[in-house]
């Protein structure tokens, strides 16, 4: 008798190095990693630099997606052309930046700055209490306007330019506009802050700090300082985020996205390592990469509709194993 | 690490009673204050005052929550407050021994028959979150710090994912499942039958023939429950507390002031931690018994959920971090605001829209009325409340209700307090 699970191993194997099923995996982990680094860079820089998890990285996030649809929905009219909503998508992306960085800055300043003497845990459990603040705020915010908290913000997403709707063939394989505008704004948000972190002063700083703080420090650098604008920008690139998600169907504006999104930066951060920007972005692949093979997985083979993300806790919980310092992270930083 | 006996070398068991009344002053105070409470509350409701009080204090099967949840809470501060390892997975070991109470009560679970009696299924849950907690722990008790609260996060969000998407829960698992029919879980003391009491609040039994205390209050299963319930509560929050006074407690505390020298002390911490890490688990397996026993259904948002550690997280942090019995208070400060802001009839929104006239309704400024007001800033907003006491709690008082508390008593209180636990749980008595 020949054991089923082996037959059906060989089977998925088969099934998988058909050639338009790989190029269709890739595609789809391209797209997803691209959001995955969006989404998980600004926590990157604030625990790089700071040693703090921020809690409050996905309701920020939600509020970016929240502040990018409002632009959309009051600017956008069903007459505005696709090029026009690409314009007023850059916009949106701005004042969400904007905004959320400011936020940020002044949440680091009046509530993170006082504990920075305390045990690191009170910073994490800090950030916590801002969550429940924020997301019930955008909860009040988007119950007057009469959305639903609960479920994506349909308006918003119907703001999208027809053409990231419709499919196109690449590499053998059709796949949704959308998908390759994601991979395109994940680049340039990774080359963004490739130039941010080695082109800037505050980018020395960050480095500097992450790799030794206290020299830093002696060195005259005003650390204080450079915190809060770390922080703000963290914020700000959270809220970015959430505008790039404010249009994709898997995500879209909802309350509920900053949990989502939350989880999803902390496994990409934790796995790439504390204080590298270069893990982050490989760990965003890794764990792209992963949810695609696992999406495909369970559409084919396996009727488990939770694959996916529990592989990816999985891959945390294997790479924390292996590699307790992550990817690319330094043994001795944060270990504490 | 045996004390060094201080107390007289014979005693009389009458002394010995005596004294121990006398050390347990406090605890017998807070589980009387416990125990009238429902008698309190029932009475008091039927003053004139009645709605008010209704609005202002939290209903009975509340109560039931914060003794549960409370444990829950106390489980977490356990290995969170005493070792520093913030367990940010704990809802794992909550949400097990909630899934096999219900799951063995629906014929679910393999040799454990649905007829299996209730106390023994707490025992079950609880060895089979030590053996979670063991395995979880052997891996995770490498890492320290922010690294440590992520994987174990990991853990049980792998839990979560799966228990939300396992469909031999229920044919819809990302709602739970739920106990249809039969009789309410029986907690007591085994063996002994009429020592026995049907727990569950959809049960619909009337007990007030029997208990009718002559005040016309009605005695129902929640009451029950109630005392049930914190019997269980209390018996598990002084194994806990005896731990924690015990010398393997003091290594615990060893280990979150300095683990590098509790290490060259020659304490083996890992194993340490991994102990107190499997009987936390326990605790929280059986905290989570008891509520799948009390609610008869259960569901993934309020067992495995990272938002149910948080609860936790909340009450330990308002009750006071690194004090055994903060949590509970703390929980039962945020089961209270929660309660007072509910959208249910018992919450104040109802109240003032009741209590309100029309016209002081529907007044207000710049087109925005009160009655608008309240439904923004009131009704069902405990969570924004919470947050900003949270956040208040983790500033200015970093210690917590019960912690602050035994700070400001000063030195020779808690230092005569614990000489006296010392005393008690020492050497000498076992």
């Amino acid at each position: 008798m020949t054991d089923p699970v082996v037959l059906s191993a060989v089977d998925v194997l088969v099934d998988l190095f058909q050639p338009g099923t790989l190029a269709r995996i890739v595609l789809d982990a391209l797209s997803k990693s691209a959001l995955y680094v969006v989404i998980a860079s600004g926590l990157s820089l604030i625990f790089g630099l700071m040693g703090v998890l921020n809690f409050a990285h996905g309701s920020l996030t939600m509020l970016g997606a929240y502040l990018g649809g409002a632009v959309m929905v009051a600017l956008v009219s069903s007459g505005t052309s696709g090029p026009v909503r690409f314009l007023l998508f850059f916009l949106a992306i701005a004042a969400a930046f904007g905004l959320l960085t400011l936020l940020g800055g002044a949440v680091e300043v009046a509530l993170i700055r006082p504990i920075y003497d305390r045990e690191p845990l009170f910073q994490i459990l800090l950030t916590f209490g801002v969550v429940l603040v924020l997301d019930e705020l955008a909860r009040i915010a988007v119950e007057l306007y009469g959305l639903q908290p609960q479920s994506e913000w349909q308006a918003a997403m119907g703001t999208a330019p027809g053409f990231l709707s419709s499919w196109y063939g690449v590499a053998g394989v059709s796949t949704r506009g959308l998908y390759l505008f994601e991979v395109v704004v994940g680049a340039l948000v990774v080359v963004a802050i490739w130039a941010f972190l080695t082109r800037t002063r505050y980018g020395l700083y960050i480095r500097a700090g992450s790799e030794d703080p206290e020299m830093t420090r002696a060195l005259g650098i005003d650390v204080r300082k450079a915190f809060t604008v770390v922080f703000g920008v963290g914020a700000g690139l959270a809220g970015l985020a959430g505008v790039v998600l404010m249009w994709d169907p898997r995500f879209g504006a909802s309350v509920p996205l900053g949990v989502e999104t939350l989880l999803v930066a902390f496994v990409v951060v934790i796995i790439g390592g504390l204080g590298s920007f270069r893990g982050t972005v490989a760990a965003a692949g890794v764990v792209g990469l992963t949810d695609a093979l696992m999406t495909w997985l369970f559409q084919n083979h396996v009727a488990f509709p939770g694959l996916p993300e529990m592989a990816m806790f999985l891959v945390l919980v294997a790479v924390l194993v292996v590699r307790p310092q992550g990817l690319f992270g330094v043994a001795e930083v944060g270990g504490h | 690490m045996t004390d060094v006996g201080e107390e007289p070398e014979t005693e009389s068991t009458g002394g010995y009673l005596r004294r121990l009344l006398g050390e347990q002053a406090v605890h017998i105070a807070v589980i009387l204050a416990f125990a009238l409470y429902p008698v309190v509350y029932a009475v008091l409701v039927r003053t004139p005052l009645g709605a008010e009080f209704d609005v202002f204090l939290p209903r009975v099967h509340t109560m039931v929550a914060v003794l549960y949840i409370g444990l829950f809470a106390m489980s977490f501060d356990f290995i969170s407050g005493y070792t520093g390892y913030l367990s940010f997975g704990h809802s794992l070991f909550y949400g097990t021994g909630a899934y096999l109470v219900v799951l063995t009560a629906t014929g679910k679970v393999p040799m454990l028959g649905s007829d299996t009696p209730f106390m023994a299924l707490l025992l079950v849950a609880g060895i089979l979150a030590v053996a979670v907690a063991v395995l979880v722990g052997l891996v995770s008790f490498r890492l320290t710090g922010v690294y440590f609260a992520m994987i174990t996060l990991g853990f049980a969000e792998v839990a979560h994912v799966f228990i939300r998407n396992w469909d031999h829960v229920s044919s819809n698992p990302r709602d739970g499942a739920t106990i249809a029919g039969g009789d309410g879980f029986a907690l007591g003391v085994p063996g002994v039958d009429t020592l026995q009491v049907e727990i569950g609040r959809i049960v619909g039994t009337n007990l007030g023939a029997v208990f009718g205390l002559g005040l016309g209050i009605e005695v129902d299963e929640t009451w029950v429950s109630f005392y049930a319930i914190g019997a269980v509560v209390v018996v598990c929050y002084f194994l806990m507390q005896r731990i924690v006074h015990s010398p393997f407690g003091r290594v615990m505390i060893a280990i979150r002031e300095n683990e590098e020298r509790a290490r060259a002390v020659g304490y083996d911490v890992y194993r340490f931690k991994l102990a107190a890490f499997a009987i936390s688990g326990f605790f929280a397996a059986v905290a989570g018994g008891l509520f799948a026993g009390y609610s008869r259904s259960v569901a993934p948002s309020n067992t495995f959920d990272l938002f149910h550690t948080a609860e936790a997280l909340l009450a330990a942090i308002i009750g006071g971090f690194g004090t055994l019995a903060g949590p509970l208070y703390g929980y039962l400060f945020t089961a209270s605001v929660e309660g007072v802001l509910s959208t249910e009839h018992h919450g104040i929104a109802r109240y003032l829209r009741r209590g309100l006239s029309d016209a002081m309704l529907s007044s207000g400024a710049g087109g925005v009325t009160v009655a608008d007001a309240i439904g923004v800033l009131v009704d069902g907003r405990a969570d924004l409340y919470l947050g900003i006491v949270f956040i208040l709690f983790v500033l200015y008082v970093p210690h917590g209700i019960l912690g602050t508390l035994r700070d400001r008593l000063g030195g020779t209180v808690a230092k005569r307090l614990s000489d006296r636990l010392r005393s008690t749980f020492g050497g000498r008595h076992r």
